[in-house]
């Protein structure tokens, strides 16, 4: 009997335990410079919010997205013929990204955009190639729809990323 | 059945407290570094409803760490160890029903990574480990410190 009481009164500690993280994490978040509102929002949610601050943008609508194969990709990447934008965070793109990419991330997407600004602005009617990760990733078709959005005509995404460019042995830029 | 002389008991049980205890700690501090990142972890699990995510995404860490403390400085160890067991549990649980429904995440465990099947694995594997370890280290506790009434009734 009494064994049971003990686990019992451990199991109290341990609510109360979670009882003071709620509140400290409460705490730490209401001071935080970056606070989390109560409610998640999903990645998509929370581009479409950066979006709609950014530009009073057009609804964000799913769109048929262009894709491109590697040796195409391969072609852009040699011949310039593209901006070419790195949707995954910038420590993944800091560990490693295709030469000449830039860091359009889908995490700090307006952040981003406003620091490419200037080369952006200019280049709303040339070619653009967006990737991500890899096959499962989602983020370089939200770059892409984000960036159709803005009035981008020309967005394409290679869908391999850079696990297939990786894969392929081809050359990497770091930092 | 004593196994281990008590000398040796001691050891083991301040070898699990500062490994097991470390652990939490740093796994806390990664996650309290990036709550937005550790929410997202958290919603793929499609587990917690929506409106407890955020929430869960900001207390999680903190009673990683606070448990973590209190298991590496031995006060409140009982409840600390049972609190690290009892998330240890919830995220083999947690990770093992990702995996039966087909999900490709990253749990988050320690960190951030790239979502994979393989990693899940080994994430799982992980979490086992720690629970296991969870499991001696609470009963090494309740050993310790049994109270006059426990010992009466043995």
């Amino acid at each position: 009997m009494g064994r049971f009481t003990n686990v019992g009164r451990d199991l109290a500690g341990v609510v109360g335990l979670a009882a003071l993280s709620v509140l400290v994490g409460l705490a730490i978040n209401h001071f935080s410079s970056q606070p989390l509102s109560m409610v998640y929002q999903s990645p998509q949610e929370r581009l479409q919010a950066q979006l709609a601050e950014l530009v009073a943008a057009p609804p964000f609508e799913s769109f048929p997205a262009d894709t491109i194969d590697l040796n195409q990709f391969r072609r852009v990447v040699e011949d310039r013929s593209a901006l070419i934008f790195d949707a995954r965070s910038s420590f993944y793109y800091g560990q490693g990204h295709v030469p000449g990419a830039m860091n359009l991330s889908r995490d700090h997407f307006a952040r981003d955009y406003l620091r490419l600004r200037s080369t952006l602005e200019k280049a709303k009617d040339h070619p653009i190639v967006v990737y991500c990760s890899g096959g499962a990733c989602h983020d370089s078709k939200m770059v892409a729809q984000a960036l159709v959005s803005l009035g981008f005509d020309q967005v394409r995404i290679f869908a391999g990323g850079w696990d297939v460019w990786t894969a392929a042995g081809l050359p990497a830029n770091k930092g | 059945m004593r196994v281990l002389s008590s000398a040796n008991r001691r050891w083991l049980d301040l070898a699990l407290r500062l490994a097991l205890g470390a652990a939490f700690v740093y796994a806390g501090a990664l996650k309290i570094s990036d709550s937005l990142q550790f929410a997202d972890n958290i919603a793929s699990f499609q587990i917690l409803p929506i409106t407890l995510v955020n929430p869960f995404a900001l207390s999680l860490p903190v009673f990683e760490i606070l448990a973590g403390l209190l298991l590496i400085t031995g006060f409140l160890g009982r409840p600390a160890s049972l609190g690290i067991l009892i998330i240890s549990g919830i995220f083999v649980a947690a990770i093992v029903s990702a995996l039966a429904r087909g999900l490709t995440i990253d749990c988050g465990c320690f960190g951030t990574s790239e979502p994979s099947r393989a990693r899940m694995w080994f994430d799982l594997g992980r979490d086992a480990v720690l629970l296991i370890a969870a499991v001696a280290a609470y009963s090494f506790q309740r050993t310790r410190s049994v109270p006059r009434s426990e010992v009466a009734d043995a």
